[in-house]
């Protein structure tokens, strides 16, 4: 017989939440924020105790989490890491997430890790190697696993297939589900020259169960501006318009807002998530109508 | 997957700063050149993980101001890249690797500086546990003491220095008025401990600190306390103890029946 579940809040509404960070443990606690749900980076709470836990816990007796992973390193040439999984695995023991994510990208090679985002090559070789790796993470976990497109600022000469169909052959493939960041989609659209909406139709809507929103910083040269996914303000005007495009297409899907750098009061982060709500109660009235 | 594995130590190389093989060349033509791409990623990497020292390392940042710790950090994670996706898990080494930087030589306390530090962040991500069950301890038969281990609480750690550390971290807290502090004051011995998710610091007497730290290396009592009565001889042992034991340091203990 399983164990009984620990906290009641569960699944993940299709509403929108918000990144906790720790500036704002107090401040969840205190106020209850009407937040549909939390996401927390996994690897924050891969500690055996202390603080971290302490505040998480806590809060998760309030809402639907979510684990965000940001270190698994799913596309690397080396093997996956199973002190990372096993971390992973003990944490969603712990906190009993609704939804579990990680990027489709890799972050090490070699032993040596950059813990950033690197993209991966889009060839069919990368596809299978990657696909492979989610099927272990997902049979080691055991349970689904949601991988994100992440923001770009190269694209490699032997890249053969477009990142949407890539993306979208990685989830058809092994059954994990789709984290579709929509800021990360504009960054690149402008980065690389492509369509956003070309992006968003090649998507399997039924896949796509969560959507990120986040603000992005640019970097500007004399011959021209590279968009930086930064997390590091508001959502952006562009972003905004892509972002009703993907949930009159996708439906209503929990959408979170992420701020990781010059972290603003938990005010700001509700009022942006309170603007994404709106649109998806828009949404739902439109269909109703 | 050579060309997946190939291409990926290309990027790490570059973004490192290393090899002969020009990687921009895998960078499809674009608006800009590939290196200026390529300059990107390899701030966002050392970026983060400088940030990542930063947040361990907050006093040895304020001590040699920002630019020296960015150059700091800058070899440091050359000299010993992060083997973790765990971002918490980055600079243990520093200490160690400060001690040999010649642009530190002449700030002979900054490693130690680095240790406590370190010390500080390992306790806060520590685990949880209980406190010493004193009932259990109680019936233990006084025969028995000198076979007895305590173990310490996993979020405690103990550092020794010959420098006044403890001061030199408290004069350098954001809040802190400014503070001459004389290196010949003597070292310090401290426990590095949490109480209600906090750190918090004590000072403790040299047999005080060794009867600790021999309980950290699993000695058994006789063997524990005869090397702090040695150091110390006119340490109360039994209050020592009893202090540990409601501090919540010592948190632990087991019989060990094996003969000597």
């Amino acid at each position: 017989m399983p164990a009984a579940a620990r906290f009641p809040h569960n699944p993940i509404p299709a509403r929108a939440g918000i990144g906790l960070r720790a500036q704002h443990y107090r401040d969840v606690l205190e106020q209850r924020p009407a937040a549909g749900w939390l996401e927390v980076h996994s690897e924050n709470y891969f500690g055996a105790g202390g603080a971290p836990l302490h505040y998480l816990e806590r809060i998760r007796e309030h809402y639907p989490l979510s684990l965000h992973g940001v270190g698994l390193s799913l596309g690397s040439a080396d093997e996956l890491s199973a002190t990372h999984l096993e971390k992973l695995r003990a944490l969603i023991a712990r906190v009993e997430p609704a939804l579990v994510s990680e990027h489709l990208c890799w972050s090490s090679i070699g032993g040596r890790y950059l813990n950033d985002l690197a993209p991966l090559p889009y060839t069919d070789e990368a596809l299978q190697h990657v696909r492979a790796r989610i099927r272990q993470a997902q049979d080691f976990l055991g349970r689904q696993i949601l991988v994100e497109n992440v923001s770009s600022y190269l694209q490699y000469s032997d890249s053969t297939i477009p990142e949407w169909d890539f993306l979208a052959a990685v989830a058809r493939e092994t059954g994990c589900g789709i984290l579709l960041d929509i800021n990360n989609i504009y960054v690149n659209a402008v980065n690389h020259g492509f369509d956003a909406g070309e992006y968003l139709r090649a998507i399997p809507a039924a896949a796509v169960q969560e959507l990120h929103l986040a603000g992005f910083s640019v970097n500007r040269y004399e011959d021209g501006e590279i968009l930086i996914d930064t997390h590091s303000a508001r959502v952006a005007a562009p972003v905004w318009s892509l972002y009703r495009q993907a949930v009159q297409r996708l439906g209503p899907v929990p959408t979170l807002i992420e701020w990781d750098t010059d972290i603003p009061p938990l005010g700001v982060l509700l009022e942006e998530m309170h603007a994404a709500d709106e649109i998806l109660r828009e949404h739902r009235h439109a269909c109703v109508a | 997957m050579p060309a997946l594995h190939d291409l990926q130590c290309g990027f790490a190389a570059a973004i490192f700063g290393e090899g002969d093989e020009p990687f921009a060349n895998k960078v499809r033509d674009g608006r800009f050149p590939g290196t200026r791409l390529v300059q990107i990623y390899r701030n966002n990497t050392f970026a983060s993980l400088t940030a990542a020292l930063e947040a361990v390392y907050p006093v040895v940042t304020r001590l040699v101001g920002g630019d020296f710790f960015r150059h700091a950090a800058d070899r440091y994670i050359h000299a010993h890249p992060s083997t973790s996706g765990n971002l918490h898990d980055f600079g243990g080494r520093f200490a160690a690797f400060l001690a040999t930087f010649p642009p530190a030589a002449t700030l002979r306390y900054l490693p130690d500086v680095a240790r406590l530090e370190w010390a500080c962040h390992r306790v806060f991500h520590a685990a949880d546990h209980p406190p010493l069950p004193l009932d259990q301890l109680a019936a233990v038969s006084p025969a028995q003491h000198g076979q007895l281990v305590f173990g310490l609480h996993p979020a405690t750690r103990l550092l020794e220095s010959d420098y006044p550390v403890l001061r030199i971290w408290q004069a350098n807290q954001p809040d802190a008025a400014e503070e001459q502090i004389d290196l010949s004051v003597g070292g310090d011995r401290l426990l590095v401990f949490r109480r209600d998710l906090e750190i918090e610091f004590k000072r403790l007497s040299s047999g005080e600190f060794i009867l600790l730290r021999a309980f950290s290396l699993e000695r058994r009592f006789a063997e524990a306390s005869a090397a702090a009565l040695e150091e110390e001889p006119r340490l109360d042992l039994a209050e020592t103890l009893r202090h540990h034991g409601l501090l919540g340091t010592i948190a632990s203990f087991h019989l060990d029946l094996s003969c000597v």
